[in-house]
């Protein structure tokens, strides 16, 4: 009994076991924090990673096979194919090529210049893609990127259902201009509107010459989309399929095919490999490694992320680690301070691991009530991380979090209610072992140079 | 062979063949040479000398808180130092008491609180839930009975010299041990206070029928003894 009594009572009577408890309380809380917006980042990122590809991407380079076949020029045998399995729920053809975005002028003359001295400025390299509407809705996430609330400036496309029809108002100068869809940041950064004209620059290498032949042609802008992708939205520009293939005239109709799963968790793993073996003897696709998953696909970046989180993890531990040794030198002090103590307590009656306990007991208590404290901050810290920067940031006048760069409009957090556990008790692992040494020292202590210790 | 000394029925505590040796660097000090001493049931003994001749080595051998470097300590006809750790701390708890000389009071604990320390060591949280209300009506009826009423919620701190040594004696008489162990419990204090602490630990002892091994220098203290042992470079004589 007197363990529990003695323990929490020297607790409250010591002021610097505080230090203790709030730098216990410090390292969890930030930890269960930083972890929750990490793990929050990752899985928007995610989101957006995958918006732009779907689940699974069927690349047909027109390389030859190696029995001198090529991939067929028109993507609908590889879209039959995959939209034959039940598992597919559904498939878009997309042509992509790279070009550079240049502005100001009308003459292609104009672009050739910016080409010749690059670093005057106004270029832009971009990713041109080549989509199908109504099958690129059904396949990835640009009709919610279409529809998404932009953060810098609203020129979104007036019809979801023919996002390349002609903007409103928009009167050509001469024969009409193909639309064009622009990333926001590129809009942004081009100060391009609904019906601004643009300049697409792009060279092609003639396979049989090696020669390479520029090429340009002027898009008008029917609307910009927010994928919240950073590199989606600074460099892509979507054309209709047909128009893009046309603007390269190489006679390539397609480069890729997304796949979307009905269940990508489920049946993920099992349709790539079923892909890349039924694909490839199809003469559909050139190799198996041409089936990737999305996640195959950005598995650097996603890789990235995980590792800073991990990184993260580790270095916040040492804040737990820190504490705990703040615990040892708390207790060890108190331990020379008590010795007297120690030994009324030995002659009342009191055995050494009884006393081991007692100080164990107060390591105990300084963890329950900074990693509990900790844990109750860190779990608030992080659900109501956003409204706490904004204020922070307004009362301070400088952007903490910078929106525009992360292209999230909140910061996201998830708490898993695993981690904080184990966090936690993590906390509690380690302080307790740290508590154990001095403890340990307290119980070993002889009752009578105890007493006579003054 | 040395021959041992038998002891006697009505004996409570018994020392037997007590040496303690100290080793300082590589010379060994023996400061207690083969003491016996009998304190029977009941029994106010006076344990005199002058300093160093051992009085207190062998209080705290008979109070089961240094082992002897051979003897035995025999209580209630058992030998106290054979026995296991726990047991032994048990014994210490429920059958001995001790008053210091320096009161040895916990000092984040009030007078109460401080009283039922050697309960709240015995018992279990459990048990000691179950008998809080019963042990801490005792433990205010100690100190008001000792005078101390207007003193139950006071520290260590904020209480006499006199007050605290009766604090320490309440806490001795507590779980009403067999034996009390006082090592010069008024020499710390003034003459005065020191005869009234004096007057009421030997009031309780004979109140309460317990023994009480009392080591003092003070002749006029050990008077008021039924037996006074004296000891002399670590012998009795």
């Amino acid at each position: 009994m007197y363990k529990y009594f003695l323990s929490w009572r020297y607790m409250r009577a010591r002021r610097t076991n505080l230090i203790g408890v709030v730098g216990i309380g410090v390292g969890v809380g930030a930890l269960i924090m930083i972890l929750s917006i990490m793990t929050g980042f990752l899985e928007e990122t995610k989101k957006s990673l995958r918006g732009g590809l779907s689940d699974i991407i069927l690349e047909t380079d027109q390389r030859m096979f190696r029995d001198g076949r090529r991939v067929p020029h028109s993507p609908a045998p590889l879209l039959e194919a995959v939209r034959a399995d039940p598992r597919v729920a559904g498939a878009c053809a997309q042509l992509s090529w790279f070009g550079m975005l240049t502005q100001g002028g009308s003459r292609s003359a104009y672009a050739t210049e910016q080409l010749a001295d690059p670093q005057k400025g106004n270029l832009s390299g971009v990713r041109l893609f080549g989509i199908d509407v109504q099958d690129e809705y059904q396949t990835t996430e640009l009709r919610a990127a279409l529809a998404r609330t932009p953060l810098l400036g609203d020129e979104r496309v007036a019809d979801l259902d023919d996002p390349f029809a002609p903007p409103e108002g928009y009167v050509p100068d001469g024969r009409p201009l193909a639309s064009c869809l622009v990333g926001e940041q590129l809009a942004s950064e081009w100060r391009l509107r609904r019906g601004s004209e643009i300049w697409i620059t792009t060279a092609l290498i003639d396979a049989k010459s090696g020669e390479v032949h520029p090429s340009d042609r002027r898009f008008v802008v029917a609307g910009t989309f927010r994928s919240g992708e950073n590199e989606m939205d600074l460099q892509r520009i979507y054309l209709a399929r047909a128009e893009l293939s046309d603007f390269l005239g190489t006679g390539r109709e397609y480069s890729q095919v997304l796949v979307r799963l009905k269940d990508y968790e489920r049946d993920g793993t099992d349709v790539q490999l079923d892909f890349q073996s039924t694909l490839t003897q199809q003469g559909l696709v050139p190799r198996p490694e041409f089936v990737r998953t999305w996640e195959d696909y950005r598995r650097p970046l996603l890789g990235a992320i995980e590792n800073e989180r991990v990184l993260m993890a580790i270095m916040l531990s040492l804040v737990v680690v820190v504490a705990a040794f703040t615990v040892f030198a708390i207790l060890s002090m108190m331990v020379t301070e008590k010795r007297r103590d120690i030994g009324i307590l030995s002659a009342l009656g009191a055995t050494g691991p009884g006393i081991t306990g007692l100080f164990v007991l107060i390591g105990f208590w300084d963890t329950l009530l900074g990693a509990t404290g900790g844990a109750i901050l860190g779990v608030l810290g992080a659900v109501y991380i956003d409204p706490f920067e904004r204020g922070l940031s307004h009362t301070i006048g400088v952007e903490i979090f910078n929106r525009k760069v992360y292209l999230f409009d909140h910061i996201p957090a998830i708490v898993n209610p695993v981690w904080v556990g184990v966090i936690v008790l993590g906390a509690f692992v380690i302080a307790l072992l740290f508590a154990l040494v001095p403890a340990w020292k307290a119980g070993r202590l002889h009752p009578l140079d105890a007493l006579r210790y003054e | 062979m040395p021959k041992v000394r038998p002891v006697a029925t009505d004996s409570l505590i018994a020392a037997r063949g007590i040496v303690k040796s100290f080793q300082i660097a590589d010379r060994t000090l023996e400061v207690l040479h083969g003491v016996d001493l009998d304190v029977k049931r009941g029994e106010l003994v006076a344990l005199m000398g002058a300093s160093g001749a051992g009085k207190s080595t062998l209080i705290q051998v008979m109070g089961l808180l240094d082992r002897p470097t051979s003897g035995k300590v025999l209580l209630d006809g058992s030998d106290a130092w054979e026995l296991p750790l726990a047991e032994r701390a048990a014994l210490r708890n429920r059958a001995i008491g001790f008053v210091f000389q320096f009161y040895h009071l916990l000092p984040e604990l009030n007078a109460v609180e401080n009283v039922l320390l050697p309960a709240m060591i015995g018992n279990s949280w459990s048990g000691y839930k179950q008998r809080a209300k019963e042990f801490k009506d005792r433990a205010r009826g100690m100190l008001v009975k000792f005078g101390l009423e207007q003193r139950l919620d006071h520290r260590p701190a904020q209480l006499s010299g006199g007050e605290r040594q009766r604090v320490a004696i309440a806490r001795a008489l507590f779980l009403d041990p067999k034996m009390i162990i006082a090592d010069e419990p008024t020499g710390n204090l003034d003459s005065a206070t020191g005869e009234r602490v004096l007057e009421l630990l030997l009031t309780e002892q004979h109140e309460r029928g317990v023994s009480l091994l009392l080591v003092t220098h003070d002749e006029r203290l050990a008077a008021h003894c039924q037996r006074i042992v004296r000891m002399e470079d670590g012998r009795v004589v």
